[in-house]
């Protein structure tokens, strides 16, 4: 402590050791929250194809297509130690070929400050629909779930199922061409 | 390479404090950020930013720096005494010791 620059190194040293501890702190403070929250999911129109898939080689597969109403209010879960929400619908079900399917048709980032009200009416999925193989026509339970990953200033990532799914039941016919 | 840097440091100023004034300067700054830093958490903890908690320790942490770092007189009022310089006369002894305490910081 006796020249600027140790003392400069003291004070500096103790400043990121305070911070350090106020951030774990910050993160003591939120950790009893629970993240709960209720999602409406709804499918207006549902559609099936076939197509060869360009991804994979060009191979046939079911093509599913649903446009979406998604009605959530996520802005309860925000506080200070939330940096953004990621949320993503993602459709599971079983086919013959694999037991668990699980494909992400919709995702949207809500950083801390932007409204989180999701109000949404006949959108187009924002990814492809794609099975592997044909397990798509006629399959009588494809779940839509709304997920969220809570992404904290500090703390653990987590990743919560919204209260609400809903439950589709494919067409047994295939579109041809264009619907 | 080391008699450039001394000379480039015998340009500055100097900044040495007495032992008794850094131990004051150490405990100010501690309580400084102590201060600040529980400050920041409520504030931030309030108005639910903890860019408000960062922000008002680094205020803190200016306050403190202008308060310890440069070498105020008040960090100089207890100087060590140190014993005068004593020449020995008696012939073949060349023995200039300056019994001065040995540099231990008294905490």
């Amino acid at each position: 402590m006796n020249t600027f620059l140790s003392r400069l190194n003291s004070l500096f040293a103790m400043t990121m050791t305070v911070l350090a501890g106020l951030t774990f702190c910050c993160f003591l403070s939120t950790v009893h929250h629970t993240h709960h929250s209720i999602a409406k999911l709804d499918t207006p129109s549902v559609l099936v194809r076939q197509a060869p898939d360009y991804m994979i080689g060009h191979e046939i597969n079911d093509l599913g297509h649903m446009t979406l109403n998604i009605d959530a209010d996520l802005n309860h879960l925000f506080n200070w130690n939330v940096k953004q929400l990621f949320v993503y619908i993602t459709a599971h079900y079983k086919t013959e070929k694999n037991a668990f399917n699980q494909v992400v048709l919709w995702d949207k980032i809500i950083r801390r400050g932007e409204s989180a009200r999701l109000q949404y009416s006949r959108v187009n999925p924002k990814y492809y629909f794609w099975d592997d193989g044909f397990g798509l026509r006629g399959n009588p339970n494809v779940t839509l779930a709304l997920q969220y990953n809570v992404i904290p200033n500090s703390g653990r990532l987590l990743n919560i199922y919204a209260e609400g799914r809903h439950v589709v039941s494919m067409p047994e016919n295939y579109i041809k061409g264009r619907a | 390479m080391d008699s450039l840097i001394n000379a480039l440091k015998s340009r500055l100023p100097p900044s040495h404090m007495d032992f008794e004034g850094q131990r004051r300067a150490e405990t100010a700054f501690q309580w400084v950020l102590g201060i600040f830093a529980t400050i920041g958490f409520a504030c931030g903890y309030a108005y639910q930013q903890f860019s408000l908690t960062v922000y008002i320790l680094g205020i803190g942490f200016a306050i403190a720096a202008l308060l310890t770092l440069p070498p105020w007189p008040m960090y100089r009022r207890n100087p060590l005494k140190w014993q005068p310089v004593r020449v020995n006369n008696t012939a073949g002894e060349n023995d200039v010791s300056v019994g001065a305490k040995s540099s231990r910081k008294d905490k």
